[in-house]
């Protein structure tokens, strides 16, 4: 009796979060789901089963779209992990200024990603912006650059500034990282002659291996879906070269108005995201056996 | 101890202060480029300290444009999601500790999942679902976008905080003769006080700087928030970089302010929801 009182009132406090997510995350996901198995041309759906997966398969934007998602992907995550991981090993060692340089770090990713995607615009922008004149006046180019009107510096360009937003975020995991590994594995080190390279090689990447696995996957899975920086610069354009999947899925959706085939290619997206899901729930559970 | 030599703390600080810089300067151009006169933002060489900044261009996006209802229609929504979010997660969290222990795993597995997806996946539906029942360019619409991602993340959260907090407390005071909610309401939130505060800024945030569920949730420009409607004024035939930029500072500002104020409380909540996994 008691129990099943102890129950309901269990019931009670989770109910309202269960039904709110069921009504805005399972009905949607499930609907899109739903419309992906349609043909959709304004209010007609026509059931065509996985007709819009099959064309999926023979679309080349489709597979053009997946490898820019891929370039993009691999190139920011490398670079927020390489950048990330240096700067916190700088930032760590300047013990007085910590918290400063880690508020002032973390600027970038406090703010709107559309917000900084617009300050970029102007920054790059072909004939007054800042970054072409500050190259010019140091000799790196001749002339200036339209960085977001050719495919190759385009890819680049957004590569560059989802670097800018995302580096501190890792830098923060490493940091918080780094401040875990015990001060006496340093100092045995040192006693025993180590230096530098030898106490990160030794002593440093051991003990954060596993945070950069857990920060990799976790990154990798937010940069793929990322949409707002690609959107605001240049939506996907030009001719593609920066049309990344969730950029494709925005554009045949609501400017080309083909629901249907949208949302197999958002389908498609969460598959790729699961897979690199599992990937990380079995990293953090390896770790859960080994260290606890 | 290890010894640092004077040279080693030099290329230290170079590095940090030369990547401070590289972080930084876009928005010092943003501030630089907010405050010239509309004549001096196409001068060559540009101006990095210009003699005649003015607020002219912030007053021109508040008289001219729309730039103050923007920022309502973003405080409005931040705001609604932030509460709502803030109730249902921890009433959610403190079920799942307090009641089913147990089941709170696969929950958490269940709200895993939900952060995996992808969001220009779910607006397509949004969208329909939103115009059937006549939410489009309401707040409500929002509100309930921003919720729906931000609630995962925070009864996660908070479920590490309630756990933190013994359960003999609570069981305490109901022997004392309080209810479920009494207990829920007078003991444990002012326990798990940092854990709210971590949770209310993270969603706020979220809804404050999202973008996408935005542009395709309102249409009409009145209802509008601040990251839709600057990254509107891009489209423009000719774009006052001027005005822009004083309305990216009326967006970053905030979050800044913000930020700094609470830096701890949201810095040790994300780092260890991250490094927990």
């Amino acid at each position: 009796m008691n129990a099943r009182l102890r129950r309901k009132a269990g019931l009670a406090f989770v109910a309202p979060t269960a039904l709110f997510l069921a009504a805005v995350i399972v009905f949607p996901l499930a609907h899109a789901f739903y419309t992906s198995l349609h043909r959709v041309r304004g209010l007609n759906a026509t059931f065509i089963g996985f007709g819009n997966y099959a064309r999926l398969a023979d679309d080349a934007t489709f597979w053009h779209s997946l490898g820019v998602s891929f370039a993009f992907t691999a190139s920011a995550v490398a670079l927020h992990l390489g950048i990330g991981l240096a700067l916190a090993l700088v930032v760590n060692e300047l013990r007085a200024a910590r918290t400063a340089l880690r508020i002032v770090f973390l600027t970038p990713w406090m703010v709107a990603p559309a917000v900084g995607a617009t300050i970029w615009l102007w920054l790059l922008e072909p004939q007054f912006g800042v970054v072409n004149y500050l190259l010019r006046a140091a000799g790196a180019i001749a002339a200036p650059v339209a960085w977001l009107g050719e495919p190759g510096t385009a890819l680049a360009s957004v590569v560059a500034v989802d670097v800018w937003r995302g580096v501190p975020f890792v830098m923060l995991l490493m940091l918080a990282g780094l401040q875990t590994i015990p001060i006496e594995q340093y100092e045995a080190a040192s006693i025993d002659g180590a230096g530098a390279w030898t106490r990160f090689r030794f002593v440093t990447w051991p003990n954060l291996r596993y945070l950069v696995v857990v920060a990799t996957t976790l990154d990798v899975i937010n940069t793929i879906r990322h949409y707002d920086i690609i959107g605001v610069m240049t939506g996907g354009g030009p001719a593609g070269a920066t049309e990344v999947l969730p950029v494709l899925i925005y554009n045949t959706a609501f400017r080309g108005n083909r629901l249907g085939e949208a949302a197999a290619i958002g389908v498609a997206l969460l598959g790729i995201v699961l897979v690199l899901a599992v990937v990380y729930v079995r990293t953090a559970r390896l770790d859960d056996g080994t260290r606890r | 101890m290890r010894r640092r030599s004077p040279g080693r703390a030099a290329a230290l600080w170079t590095i940090a202060l030369a990547a401070a810089a590289v972080m930084v300067f876009p928005f010092y151009w943003m501030l630089n480029t907010s405050l010239k006169p509309a004549s001096e933002i196409f001068a060559s060489p540009p101006t990095f300290v210009s003699a005649q900044w003015s607020l002219d261009a912030y007053r021109t996006i508040f008289e001219s444009r729309a730039i103050g209802r923007y920022f309502v229609n973003s405080l409005i929504v931040a705001i609604g999601s932030t509460a709502l979010s803030v109730v249902l997660a921890s009433l959610a969290a403190y079920g799942l500790t307090r009641f089913f222990p147990r089941g709170a795993t696969p929950f958490v597995m269940f709200l895993l999942f939900t952060k995996m997806l992808p969001e220009t996946l779910l607006i397509i539906p949004y969208f329909r679902l939103m115009s059937d029942v006549g939410l489009l360019n309401t707040h409500l619409a929002l509100i309930l976008a921003y919720s729906s991602f931000a609630l995962p993340f925070s009864v996660w959260m908070l479920i590490g905080f309630f756990r933190s907090i013994p359960r003999d407390i609570d069981e305490a005071a109901m022997i004392d003769g309080a209810s479920y909610l009494q207990a829920f309401w007078r003991v444990v939130l002012p326990l798990a006080r940092p854990g709210l505060v971590a949770v209310a800024l993270f969603t706020f945030l979220i809804a404050w700087n999202s973008y996408v569920w935005a542009l395709v949730l309102t249409t009409d420009s009145s209802m509008y928030v601040l990251s839709v409607g600057i990254a509107n004024m891009v489209g423009e035939y000719r774009v006052q970089w001027n005005e822009l930029m004083a309305a990216a500072v009326i967006a970053a500002v905030p979050v800044m302010v913000l930020y700094s104020l609470l830096e701890r409380h949201l810095v040790n909540a994300i780092t260890a929801g991250a490094v927990k996994g």
